[in-house]
């Protein structure tokens, strides 16, 4: 039992990474229908720019350079990637772009820290606490913590500011939006810059819980994309469900068969969600009006 | 304040209007008329933005507008109450109308009092009032109407363009919406009416102008069109 209880806490921990991640794609979907396939690598090039930065700056300080960084990062993927794709209605183009960029984004990462996967400091204590035999890093305290704070900040910018709903606006109707004298394409460019920075963002939290280095970022991208479709590309509460249910099944099958294995219960909850809810578990479905 | 000079603009290779010439002087209302598929909505996408003319000359107060995206022309003070009303269904009605009031709100047109300018609205519509908070999707297809025209007079607008505003909406609620015209005729907001209704349009209007096929054929004073005999039978249903 205490194990059980053990990989929970551990799972809903990586869980939080993932829906962050997920939230991530979202924001993109929301208001251009595309996603960025490079936010394992936009998390990648959070958790490594921010290594370097924390050297110099310790770990607080940091996190909104850091955070500041993703905006650019993302912008920088939307203006070359992504717009062109969307001013000729390309309904693939973007896809490539992301992919490539964000391989390029690996590349350069491979050749300025290395191949090998580097030791975050971690600003917490690395003693676990102890509750009842169940062992909890501070770190993964704060993974839960921080993500959950930047959904909601997120939230309350687009329910309160001008910009905020703004941003709403264009997701509901690009045209419409334009016609309040919204620049629809700087929200989407916005959208792309706050999605990077939520990548950026949760990979100085998870770096310390894990390594950072080069490649950390392609599985947990991929698995974040899985999360979205699982709870529903337009659903808030879907990501985090979502991102919960894979990371705990994770840990749980890690536990109970084999960590060999860790990675297929949840591709197959992808499969089955596809296959009899393609909206998602939380999704509403889309019907496109004629 | 709004002159249009030998528009040609459409879809694609699908070329409707094909050289109109219009003008929409400051402070009078002015009403397009046409049976479906003359290019009325074409000519408002057009003046607003949402399409790219192909050629011709757009002036705003002005300022030539052809070819400018739709939000710089929405910032130089040109409002467009749209077809199908295009109202943001997950945000609520306030939200609705505070974002018709983007330019002032972010320093690209003069701010005035936004929040006054909503009371009014509400005082126009005193049925958005009673459901502001609520979802602007969840109301129904007259208070979506009234949404979408109290949007754009949330721009305090130099022109107000108005597609078909009693579409899908009962007699009685085409009557309130005539009412709410003929209001904002007498406070001298400059407009451009695109209306099916042409006999209730021309009665409000103080021009019109007839189209036909992506060209105007007729224009003049809108109680002249409204006796001519020619227009009596086409739109007026007065034939016989």
């Amino acid at each position: 039992m205490q194990n059980f209880f053990q990989a929970l806490v551990s799972g809903a921990a990586v869980g939080m990474i993932y829906a962050v991640i997920a939230f991530g794609y979202q924001l993109t979907f929301a208001t251009s229908k595309t996603l960025n396939f490079g936010q394992g690598e936009a998390l990648m090039l959070g958790g490594l720019v921010g290594l370097t930065v924390s050297s110099y700056t310790g770990y607080w300080i940091m996190l909104p350079i850091v955070m500041a960084f993703g905006l650019l990062q993302g912008s920088v993927v939307e203006l070359l990637g992504v717009r062109q794709a969307i001013k000729i209605k390309s309904e693939a183009g973007w896809i490539m772009a992301t992919i490539a960029l964000g391989i390029i984004f690996l590349n350069l990462a491979e050749n300025i820290w290395g191949r090998d996967d580097l030791k975050f400091p971690s600003p917490l204590s690395e003693q676990p606490l102890s509750f009842k035999g169940v062992n909890i890093l501070p770190m993964e305290v704060l993974v839960v913590i921080g993500a959950v704070l930047l959904m909601i900040a997120v939230e309350v910018f687009n329910r309160k500011s001008i910009y905020g709903k703004a941003v709403v606006a264009t997701s509901n109707d690009r045209d419409a939006a334009g016609l309040m004298g919204i620049n629809t394409s700087a929200i989407i460019t916005f959208s792309y810059a706050l999605s990077s920075m939520a990548a950026a963002f949760a990979g100085v939290l998870v770096a310390p819980v894990t390594l950072t280095g080069a490649t950390m970022g392609s599985a947990l991208g991929l698995k974040a994309f899985a999360v979205a479709i699982i709870g529903g590309l337009s659903s808030g509460m879907g990501v985090i469900v979502g991102g919960l249910l894979l990371g705990v099944i994770e840990t749980m099958t890690g536990l109970y068969f084999s960590t060999g294995y860790k990675d297929v219960p949840g591709l197959i909850l992808l499969l089955l969600v596809l296959s009899f809810k393609p909206s998602g578990l939380f999704g509403k479905s889309t019907i496109k009006k004629v | 304040m709004l002159r249009i000079e030998n528009l040609v603009a459409g879809y694609g290779k699908v070329q409707v209007l094909q050289g109109i010439s219009l003008h929409v002087p400051e402070g009078k209302l002015v009403t397009l008329i046409g049976s479906n598929g003359a290019g009325k909505t074409t000519t408002l996408r057009a003046l607003s933005g949402m399409i790219k003319p192909e050629s011709g000359k757009i002036t705003l107060n002005g300022t030539d507008i052809a070819g400018l995206p739709a939000f710089k022309i929405t910032r130089l003070g040109l409002a467009h109450s749209p077809e199908g009303r295009r109202i943001f269904p997950t945000l609520s009605v306030a939200d609705n109308m505070v974002l018709g009031a983007f330019p002032r709100l972010t320093g690209a047109r003069p701010k005035g009092d936004v929040q006054a300018d909503i009371e009014r609205n509400y005082d126009l519509f005193p049925r958005l009032g009673e459901r502001k908070e609520q979802l602007a999707g969840t109301l129904s297809g007259g208070e979506q109407q009234m949404l979408a025209m109290s949007r754009a007079l949330m721009l305090q607008p130099q022109v107000l363009l108005l597609d078909e505003p009693s579409m899908g909406l009962s007699p009685k609620l085409v009557e309130e919406v005539f009412i709410i015209i003929n209001r904002l005729k007498r406070e001298k907001i400059t407009m451009l009416l695109v209306e099916q209704f042409a006999a209730a349009a021309l009665e409000v209007a103080d021009y019109g102008y007839v189209m036909e096929n992506g060209r105007l054929s007729a224009s003049g004073e809108a109680s002249a069109l409204k006796n001519d005999p020619a227009v009596r039978a086409a739109y007026l249903g007065q034939a016989h």
